[in-house]
């Protein structure tokens, strides 16, 4: 299958639409399909791989609590053209199209089968509400729609006004479940990892400070091994005096150190007080078999299978967490137990295996006999941003044919 | 200009936007029509697929099944295939009930038929989803006051949705997963 996937964020940015659509083209190409890349970026030599084509530069403003890049006009609709015709297409994969960015572009200009993802989580989006109705009549053209998450499809329902299936976000199970692990670890200690910014609050490090102090009775030896970045003085002053000598913070750690991190703890808590439509933390700390502990958000429970494959504690129950964690360590063989129960999840999340869902929706959506995606002529598609204030003379001489 | 200039100007802008307005909603009409007979083909191959392989099943694997559940299983087959469009949902829902029932393993019956039969129930839901999809976003437009006063598409039968029970859920609310984690 020939399959165009288009990506809305720079490409050479860090950022998890980015690596959604470059785990999902490495995975569908391993698999012997087609497959290439529209993508902005800052800086067009940085696209080296010759399946990635360049869709232009962005100007970024603010979209749904973060930076989006919008492109429009007549270089970008050009370029975008260009890579359709070029690239014979079955289907054609556009990411986060509500967004006016180049998979909005794509949205327009294309004919033929077009399925999206949505990843955007979030609800306080006024822009999204705003664009919604602006954008319906290209999003309209959508056969096929795919939200990362409920939070995801939620947004999709209430705001732009249609259905989703879900596919999570994928992660590359053996890349976590391999590998050596963190010298930096003491072998003989008990450990406890956690990840994430230390200084927000709603990751819940106090939380679990708090239930530190409860472990350290049980367990003089325990150890809470901190990664990710924050003030360090901070993190000080909250641990005290006290709980010093059992807290090791080891700062920012790269993408291979994070996963020898995760094979190296005993146990991993996810102590989050809320708003994490996040789960992917803890599929790789299942993927490299550390047994979970996270409080019971709704997302946590979802990905922990409702607490068969991990602990899941009342969120902001230092006590109970404390409990929660000092018992666990006490017993190896429900440790063992709740890894491989683990392991087995996060294998559904295998990046091989989201990527047959994602084919079984290409395959949905396209129909017996190809007919694939093409591009609008020229004259048919406005060279303008579909904005409330484009003058409906323009809409009607870009689109009625 | 005296008034009644100002007046036929007016108006004339407002025929104007009118008409515009009117030939993009055609233009969306007219896509979203073409969407759904493409997401209703899509639904229609899976249904037959699905039917096709149970008839299958029911008639080369009888011993797996039990001569009581194959025979269920080739009737629900027969009459889901013999139904006519219209009122299928209930025919296509009782074939889905028998293969929900089919025990998990089933000796002697290749693996290759359990998978076929398993990846079809999935894409019968993904296609089932896709064109209730478009047929939502017809009707949101069709059932719009302009539309509706101008009578656009107003002789084109409305579309309807397609309502049958195949664990939806699974592709819904099941797995979950990550979100907004990393937005750049």
């Amino acid at each position: 299958m020939r399959i165009g996937l288009v990506c809305p964020y720079r490409w050479d940015v860090p950022g998890g639409v980015q690596y959604h659509v470059r785990d999902l083209a490495e995975t569908l190409r391993g698999m012997g399909h087609h497959v290439e890349v529209l993508t902005p970026a800052e800086h067009e030599e940085s696209l080296t791989d010759p399946w990635l084509t360049f869709a232009g530069r962005t100007v970024p403003v603010p979209y749904n609590g973060s930076m989006a890049g919008v492109q429009f006009g007549p270089v970008s609709a050009a370029r975008v053209r260009r890579w359709l015709r070029d690239g014979h297409f079955d289907v054609v994969h556009v990411h986060e199209p509500a967004a006016p960015s180049v998979a909005l572009l794509v949205c327009i200009i294309a004919t033929g089968p077009i399925v999206a993802t949505y990843h955007a989580a979030t609800t306080r989006s006024k822009v999204l509400a705003a664009f919604g109705p602006v954008v319906r009549p290209w999003l309209e053209k959508i056969s096929g729609r795919i939200a990362v998450s409920d939070f995801a499809r939620r947004v999709q329902v209430e705001h732009l006004g249609g259905d989703a299936v879900i596919i999570p976000n994928g992660v590359h199970v053996g890349a976590f479940a391999d590998g050596p692990r963190l010298p930096a670890v003491p072998g003989d200690a008990p450990t406890i990892g956690f990840l994430g910014r230390y200084d927000e609050p709603r990751k819940g490090l106090p939380t679990l400070l708090g239930a530190m102090r409860t472990v350290v009775r049980r367990h003089p030896d325990a150890r809470l091994l901190v990664a990710g970045r924050g003030d360090a003085g901070q993190l000080d002053r909250l641990v005290g005096e006290e709980l010093r000598p059992h807290v090791v913070l080891l700062g920012e750690v790269s993408e291979a150190d994070k996963a020898a991190f995760l094979r190296s703890v005993d146990i991993y808590c996810a102590p989050n007080l809320l708003g994490e439509s996040f789960g992917v933390v803890l599929i790789e700390a299942m993927s490299a078999g550390a047994p979970t502990v996270a409080s019971d958000l709704d997302a946590f429970a979802r990905v922990l299978d409702g607490g068969a494959a991990g602990v899941l504690v009342p969120r902001g129950d230092a006590a109970a967490l404390g409990e929660a964690l000092s018992d666990l360590l006490a017993d190896p063989g429900r440790r063992a137990e709740l890894s491989a129960r683990g392991a087995e999840v996060a294998r559904s999340y295998d990046w091989p295996v989201l990527a047959r869902r994602i084919l079984a929706v290409y395959e949905t959506v396209v129909p017996p006999g190809g007919g694939g995606v093409t591009a609008l002529e020229d004259d048919q598609v406005p060279g303008v941003p579909p904005t409330g204030v484009a003058p409906r003379s323009s809409r009607w001489r870009g689109n009625a044919r | 200009m005296g008034a009644q200039a100002w007046t036929w100007t007016a108006v004339a802008v407002v025929v104007v936007v009118l008409l515009a307005w009117t030939a993009w909603t055609l233009v969306r009409l007219r896509r979203l029509e073409r969407r759904v007979t493409r997401a209703r083909a899509a639904l229609e191959s899976q249904l037959r697929r699905r039917a096709g392989l149970a008839d299958e099943l029911a008639r080369e694997h009888p011993a797996a099944l039990g001569a009581l559940r194959a025979r269920a299983l080739a009737e629900a087959a027969a009459e889901a295939r013999s139904t006519p469009r219209g009122d299928r949902e209930a025919a296509e829902n009782a074939l889905g009930r028998e293969l929900r029932d089919l025990p998990a393993d089933l000796p002697g019956v290749p693996a290759s038929v359990q998978a076929d039969l398993a990846g079809t129930s999935t894409r019968v839901a993904l296609a089932r989803r896709f064109y209730n999809d478009a047929v939502r976003d017809t009707q949101a437009l069709r059932s719009r006051r302009l539309p509706r006063v101008l009578r656009l598409h107003a002789g084109r039968p409305v579309p309807r949705f397609f309502d049958i029970d195949d664990r939806l859920e699974e592709l819904t609310a099941s797995s979950a997963g990550s979100g907004s984690g990393g937005r750049p």
